[in-house]
């Protein structure tokens, strides 16, 4: 450890990579396992891991810490379940130009796109969804996923392709 | 043909990114897959992610924080509760533990315990008994058969496979092999069978119980010592099968009895100094002949 480095043992130091990380972290296990509490309460844990640990965890390393804990432990509980991902209702502030017959498919389709994004592959959704619903950059991801840039692209091409498999026919052009 | 985003796999990833060439994104637009592509991806975009209120988590987390100390001290209580009990546990088995004579065939040996009682141990038999604070509950426990001879004083019990036999200062012989055999010498002796609260005998000198095949039988006696501890066994109207086992333990061999009738009675006896002349005083008689193959003897009527 760097001994110019803060401190995670000092609360301030701790408190502010709690506020960084914490929704970042359970957005990421919540993408993988569909269940909000579940993500929290995994966080949480690495989170108070990361205090008793707090002299032995560099500031510096603490960010991919938190990710790498946090997916450990997904995997050990929650790896198996089957995932349901509830999204939160889609903003349609710029439709308000558009016909009632078109808001009602365009209603349709999105609760037609949110399952069939639960129905990807857990790397290629947590990709999806990180990019297309967190605006990360494909280098945030892949030090979050701790793969390359290039697998994110692979992953989001493949994500991609797989949505417009099902989803092709409902969008009328 | 094939189109480019179906070849290349990081096509779209880098569309997405706006990572295309211009050359790329213009052929990519032109194509009928495109729309359907740019509505999926415009709409995934106005998902939003879940709600999360990342300062009562923290609040959380802090509160989890405060009340973990309380629990690793639980923790260090319970070790060192396990700790104390495993030496509690391992000094009680050190304490409770027995030491334990045994005599092999042929062999006898005389203990004396620590109120000065003694105890002639017959061949193949086992004695043992509490190491410590024996005085205060004097009890040992015998398989096979033993002279006791017991100091005035305390209680002291027998343990056998029958039950259990209570005396007070006094001299009696257990035989407890595969027939039981109590014999009183001197003084009082007490038997309570097992599993058979009711059955209590009490002997004098000169009074014995046997229990053979489970019926139990009171008898009387007159020999002064039993005949085992002058070098003899004696049998009164006794079934050959005691007589046989009788002479295995005193001599290292084993009996064929398959082809004669171990419940004939015996009277009569042995030295258990030589064993030919033993076998000779015991089956000869009974008319019972037998050849000798290693060390097994091999009766024939």
């Amino acid at each position: 450890m760097l001994e110019n480095e803060p401190s995670i043992c000092e609360e301030k130091n701790y408190n502010e990579l709690f506020r960084k990380f914490y929704e970042p972290a359970t957005k990421y296990i919540y993408y993988k396992c569909g269940n909000l509490q579940r993500a929290e309460d995994i966080v949480q844990n690495v989170f108070i891991k990361l205090w008793k640990l707090c002299a032995t965890v560099s500031f510096s390393k603490a960010k991919s810490y938190i990710y790498t804990a946090s997916n450990n432990s997904f995997l050990n509980e929650v790896a198996h379940e089957k995932v349901v991902l509830k999204h939160q209702k889609a903003t349609t502030e710029n439709t308000d130009h558009e016909s009632p017959d078109f808001l009602i498919e365009v209603e349709e389709f999105r609760v037609k796109l949110k399952a069939a994004i639960n129905t990807l592959n857990g790397k290629e959704r947590e990709v999806f969804l990180m990019s297309r619903v967190e605006n990360k950059t494909y280098r945030e991801i892949a030090e979050i996923t701790g793969v390359t840039v290039k697998a994110i692209e692979r992953r989001m091409s493949k994500a991609l392709k797989e949505l417009r498999a099902i989803l092709g026919k409902e969008i009328k052009i | 043909m094939m189109k480019k985003y179906e070849t290349d796999d990081s096509f779209l990833g880098r569309w997405i990114a706006g990572e295309l060439s211009e050359e790329e994104r213009i052929a990519f637009e032109k194509t009928d897959v495109y729309k359907q592509f740019d509505i999926i991806n415009k709409e995934a975009q106005l998902l939003d992610g879940p709600e999360i209120d990342v300062e009562s988590a923290l609040k959380t987390v802090k509160e989890k924080l405060a009340t973990k100390p309380k629990k690793n001290k639980v923790i260090k209580l319970w070790r060192s509760i396990s700790v104390a009990a495993i030496v509690i546990f391992s000094t009680g088995i050190f304490l409770t533990s027995s030491k334990t004579y045994t005599t092999g065939i042929g062999e006898s040996q005389t203990i004396t315990l620590a109120d000065g009682s003694t105890v002639n141990l017959n061949a193949n038999s086992s004695l043992s008994h509490k190491r410590f604070f024996w005085s205060s509950n004097k009890s040992v426990e015998l398989k096979g058969e033993a002279y006791f001879t017991i100091t005035k004083g305390d209680d002291f019990n027998v343990a056998t496979s029958k039950g259990v036999v209570a005396v007070l200062g006094t001299e009696f012989n257990i035989k407890d092999r595969s027939d039981f055999e109590l014999k009183c010498y001197e003084g009082k002796v007490q038997f309570t069978q097992n599993n058979k609260a009711k059955d209590t005998f009490i002997l004098t000198k000169g009074m014995q119980v046997a229990i053979t095949q489970n019926a139990t039988k009171e008898a009387t006696f007159t020999e002064e010592i039993p005949t085992w501890k002058k070098g003899v066994s004696t049998f009164a109207q006794q079934p050959l099968a005691e007589v046989l086992e009788e002479l295995s333990i005193y001599f290292n061999i084993t009996f064929d009895a398959s082809s004669v009738d171990t419940k004939r009675l015996f009277s009569g006896s042995f030295y258990h100094t030589d064993m030919n002349t033993a076998l000779k005083a015991t089956l000869l008689p009974m008319g019972i002949k037998y050849t000798q193959t290693g060390k097994t003897i091999v009766l024939s009527e």
